[in-house]
């Protein structure tokens, strides 16, 4: 029998913390569409604050990858990924009045773009690669899972269909081909790939607390 | 140690700058009834930030022009011998160094890192001031006695505050928008560190 691939083996690892995230107030307000607008609206805020760091962390691996026009390629597709996520963002901050230029990131958001940050500075392509696939498999989850149900009258629609499409999950699994190909099964990309699992499920519970 | 609350960044950060220097850590080591579990715990997790901090000096140091790196070199050397330091009164009380980072730590350490490569070298300047200016003034409010005299006369020493002081002036000497708001950051880490080292 073939060896489960590394990305297989780090998902499952952090299955209960995938859970955890499906289980959380907040996720559990999309799907049921019934969510605080305003709560919906500091998220989207964190979040444009936190996909410019993903965004970062693309570029940044491209350059620490030294690797063939493959490789790169594949890394511009996801980092088109981020800019289409940006634009849809962009277009909620218009309908919910958000001035982007105002965003203070939430000490829970700021973790995360550090970690993000530090890694794609300092660490090699294959921890890069497992701080970032958290992030889009996670999504790519949770959007399948929510759309299951009727949607035809939650508000939260656009938003789950956009990480329940094929497209999303495309990116994802791309993402995952890179983080099979360039990371070892080293304790640092398990610890990079469960810190930035446990920085989700942050980032959903600090979207229910005080404005920072 | 009110020339440096009156500070412009100090000043700026408003009730930041009060919950960052006071600690009931702090409190306990001045009246020599801090819990020994707690120092350890402290003695760790500092030496570990230090490391990260020296990596972030270096950084800084090589973003900065020439006539500002005096200052920062000379504190980077500081570092280098604190370690040894540290690692000294590790080995003294068979303290493993080799344990893992505090999460409120690594956040810290993390914030450091991502800032050294990504920001420019007037916001580096004053969140390398905001580290030496909490760590002095926070310990300038105890008296050099007690058990941990050595440790408190360490960040106290009349070279260690002109040392800062001299920090200062060169944040002064480049202004940055973003200084205020990342000396904050500095601010809020520096609380967390001293809730973490009283807590566990």
């Amino acid at each position: 029998m073939p060896a489960q691939p590394l990305h297989a083996t780090l998902w499952n690892q952090n299955r209960a913390l995938a859970e955890a995230c499906l289980a959380h107030p907040f996720v559990r307000g999309l799907g049921e569409g019934d969510l605080d607008p305003e709560l919906f609206k500091r998220y989207v805020a964190q979040d444009v604050f936190f996909l410019r760091a993903f965004f970062s962390a693309y570029a940044l691996a491209a350059v620490r990858a030294m690797a063939g026009r493959g490789v790169v390629e594949r890394l511009h597709r996801l980092m088109g990924g981020v800019l289409d996520e940006l634009g849809l963002h962009e277009g909620y901050a218009e309908s919910l009045a958000i001035r982007l230029e105002d965003i203070r990131p939430h000490p829970a958001t700021r973790a995360y773009t550090d970690f993000l940050l530090r890694t794609a500075w300092t660490a090699d392509v294959g921890e890069i690669m497992a701080a970032m696939t958290p992030c889009m498999r996670l999504y790519a989850w949770l959007g399948q899972r929510l759309a299951v149900s009727d949607l035809s009258r939650n508000p939260y629609r656009e938003w789950i269909e956009t990480y329940s499409t094929d497209e999303f999950e495309a990116l994802a699994v791309e993402l995952e081909r890179l983080l099979d190909s360039f990371a070892d099964d080293t304790a640092e990309v398990a610890a990079a790939y469960g810190y930035a699992m446990r920085c989700e499920l942050d980032f959903f519970s600090a979207s229910l607390a005080e404005a920072p | 140690m009110e020339e440096f609350k009156e500070s412009r960044l100090a000043s700026g950060a408003g009730e930041l700058w009060d919950l960052a220097t006071r600690a009931e850590f702090l409190d306990a080591v001045g009246d020599g009834s801090l819990p020994e579990e707690a120092f350890n715990r402290w003695l760790v997790q500092d030496y570990l930030f230090v490391r990260g901090f020296t990596r972030f000096a270096s950084l800084t140091i090589a973003k900065t022009p020439r006539p500002g790196q005096s200052v920062l070199i000379g504190g980077l050397a500081a570092l280098d011998e604190e370690l040894n330091w540290f690692e000294a009164h590790a080995r003294a009380r068979s303290l493993d160094l080799s344990s893992a980072l505090h999460p409120v730590c690594r956040r810290y350490a993390d914030f450091l890192l991502s800032s050294a490569y990504s920001e420019p070298f007037q916001v580096l300047l004053a969140i390398f001031y905001g580290v030496e200016v909490a760590y002095t003034v926070a310990w300038g409010r105890l008296e050099p006695q007690g058990p941990y005299e050595e440790f408190i006369d360490r960040w106290t020493h009349e070279d260690f505050v002109a040392y800062v002081r001299a920090l200062l002036a060169l944040v002064d000497e480049h202004p940055h928008p973003r200084q205020q708001a990342m000396f904050n950051e500095v601010m809020r880490h520096e609380r967390g560190f001293w809730r973490m080292t009283w807590e566990g």
